[in-house]
């Protein structure tokens, strides 16, 4: 028991780094997702239901521009899929067995979580359940906190602070960004290229929901069907 | 609070706890690495960031943002990944020098 919550600090630990970039982060989704007509509650509800920063954000985007419950909830899903890679990395370095309270700790397996733990993991760590829901309960609660203080400032609380509100609403495309270089590889590179094209192209020619659809159906099946007609 | 925005969240909330435990479950490391299905699910994500940071960089380059704390943003974003390897420092870093170009 005395390994375990020791370990759990480490955890804690380990994700300060997080914790200081999250909070912002998360604030900026309370900001936008107020200026969008969602309640503090609704989305610091979000937050803790969802737990997935891209997702939250497109989420407030598209719910704003009218797009149907469906679709949403369709382009939200797709989003999600890159989590699927992360298990199995994981257990790479966990081995068989000792993964029985992943359905717990695995919820908070954030793109940054993942990089903090494979990052500690590589340089030696011994994998460890306690030092990931460590881990990932500190970096969820600044995500919480930091959605919900951002709801309560309100959409209209930077108003007198205009270089603030330009940053933090630079910070949707700026996570984009970050994360298309964060997968960015040769090997994905022609799924990449024809998900942008398609999207760039159909949203200038109907609407920016329908570009993301096409664009994310044309990018998956590429990667699908690539080896298949090379 | 909205009934169907909760209803939306549950939902989108409980796929993306499947994406990230499920596979401590069931082991796909069993799924054969050249299967179309294994393309399909390792394409969907790059896929769907691509076409998302693409729709959110589209209006910005299209004026609806001062071309100089653009540039400093983009650049501060491919500048801190490179440095970093962090997609929270590189967010985050993207964000700060858009708005201190902003308020010059």
């Amino acid at each position: 028991m005395g390994e375990a919550r020791a370990q759990f600090g480490q955890g804690v630990v380990a994700g300060l780094p997080v914790v200081l970039g999250y909070f912002p982060i998360a604030f900026s989704f309370g900001v936008a997702a107020s200026r969008a007509g969602f309640s503090a509650a609704e989305a610091t509800a979000f937050s803790l239901i969802v737990y997935s920063g891209a997702a939250q954000f497109l989420a407030v985007a598209l719910l704003a521009a009218g797009t149907p419950l469906l679709v949403a909830g369709f382009t939200l899903v797709a989003m999600g899929v890159r989590h699927l890679a992360y298990g199995p990395a994981l257990m790479k370095h966990a081995g068989q067995g000792r993964t029985r309270r992943a359905w717990i700790w695995a919820f908070g397996l954030t793109d940054e979580v993942f990089g903090v733990a494979l990052g500690d993991l590589a340089r030696g760590r011994r994998f460890s359940e306690a030092f990931m829901a460590g881990l990932g309960l500190a970096a969820y609660l600044a995500w919480v906190s930091g959605s919900w203080a951002g709801a309560l400032a309100g959409g209209g609380a930077l108003a007198a602070y205009p270089a603030v509100e330009a940053g933090l609403g630079f910070m949707l495309p700026a996570l984009f960004l970050a994360l298309l270089l964060s997968i960015l590889s040769r090997r994905q590179m022609p799924v990449i290229l024809i998900a942008a094209g398609v999207t760039l192209g159909v949203t200038l020619a109907v609407s920016a929901t329908a570009g993301i659809l096409a664009g994310m159906l044309a990018g998956a099946l590429t990667g699908a069907l690539r080896r298949a007609t090379a | 609070m909205r009934p169907e925005i909760v209803m939306l969240a549950l939902a989108v909330g409980a796929c993306t706890w499947a994406f990230r435990a499920l596979p401590f479950r069931f082991d796909l490391t069993g799924l054969t690495p050249e299967g179309w299905l294994s393309r399909l699910l390792a394409a969907t994500g790059p896929a769907a960031i691509a076409a998302l940071c693409a729709v959110s960089v589209l209006p910005l380059v299209q004026g609806a943002a001062p071309p100089t704390p653009l540039g400093a943003g983009l650049g501060a974003v491919i500048g801190l990944w490179v440095w970093r390897r962090s997609v929270v420092l590189a967010t985050l870093g993207g964000a700060l020098a858009y708005g201190a170009v902003f308020a010059l």
